[in-house]
């Protein structure tokens, strides 16, 4: 009943958390701000779910700045350049 | 120094850096080192446009991400439909309650980040989305840019990369909850 009411009268947890990731980026409307606001206020799976989105977000911020986890040795790396080399002429 | 002395430079010096970032976009080596040898050839034949007002590795970088997006675009050439019904039902509500675990974890995050196995879990889980959803959601990461900016260089709609966000994520939680937070 209440996800019923929360669906009619907000919006779907569907809608909702779309709205997360537009609020993360801060393109969100201050409509749709409200919006969300209200709907998680009352809903307990999206209150859980924003919160891994932060942590996630967050996360995802610090991790991805590197490339140093890819797999790649320097033996690659020098037969690469040594390609390059060929098709350039040098 | 010549073009071609300073060219040679270049790739001695950013042919690893610039062959780490592309392996990581596009989760494939073959197709990683034909795109980076592309980004050497193009910054051969329009050297003359680099004026020195940036980094040479910021400059390469730059063709790196149009490279990068032409080869998504080429490949996914309609506008994606996301569907999210394997996380909500027909009303758009949870379909279970797996998203009420508690993580544990507030303002922790780069403890999990120095945990070796975490990474190992969390790689898996991103390597684990399709690529059509991977890329857009890497380039966005990759020094932080704006959604609108991605959008444009893979064109497609601002609108979209909100789904393939929200899909991503999605996905990526509960990926980690299963493979990581449910065993921790």
């Amino acid at each position: 009943m209440l996800k019923k009411i929360i669906h009619i009268f907000f919006l779907p947890c569907s809608k909702a958390t779309l709205l997360m990731e537009k609020r993360n980026a801060k393109s969100i409307s201050p409509k749709e701000n409200w919006q969300l606001s209200m709907h998680v206020k009352i809903c307990k799976w999206c209150k859980a779910y924003q919160k891994k989105v932060e942590i996630l977000d967050s996360i995802l911020k610090k991790k991805w700045f590197g490339e140093e986890e890819v797999d790649i040795n320097t033996a690659e790396i020098q037969n690469f350049k040594d390609k390059v080399f060929r098709k350039l002429d040098f | 120094m010549t073009k071609n002395e300073t060219l040679k430079n270049w790739i001695e010096q950013y042919s690893e850096s610039l062959l780490r970032r592309a392996i990581y976009l596009l989760s494939d080596k073959v197709e990683a080192e034909d795109i980076v040898q592309e980004v050497f050839i193009a910054a051969f034949s329009s050297y003359d446009s680099f004026e020195g007002k940036s980094k040479p590795l910021t400059w390469l970088n730059t063709i790196l991400n149009n490279k990068v997006a032409d080869f998504y675009r080429k490949k996914y050439k309609s506008e994606p439909y996301i569907k999210l019904d394997h996380f909500f039902d027909e009303t758009g509500s949870w379909k279970n309650d797996s998203v009420l675990n508690d993580w544990n974890v507030s303002n922790q995050e780069s403890e999990l980040l120095d945990n070796q196995d975490f990474n190992k879990s969390l790689e898996d889980c991103i390597e684990d989305l399709p690529s059509r959803w991977k890329i857009p959601m890497k380039m966005y990461y990759l020094e932080e840019k704006k959604a609108p900016e991605v959008s444009q260089e893979l064109d497609i709609t601002t609108t979209n990369l909100w789904k393939i966000l929200q899909r991503t994520r999605m996905q990526l939680r509960e990926c980690l909850e299963i493979n990581w937070f449910s065993k921790s």
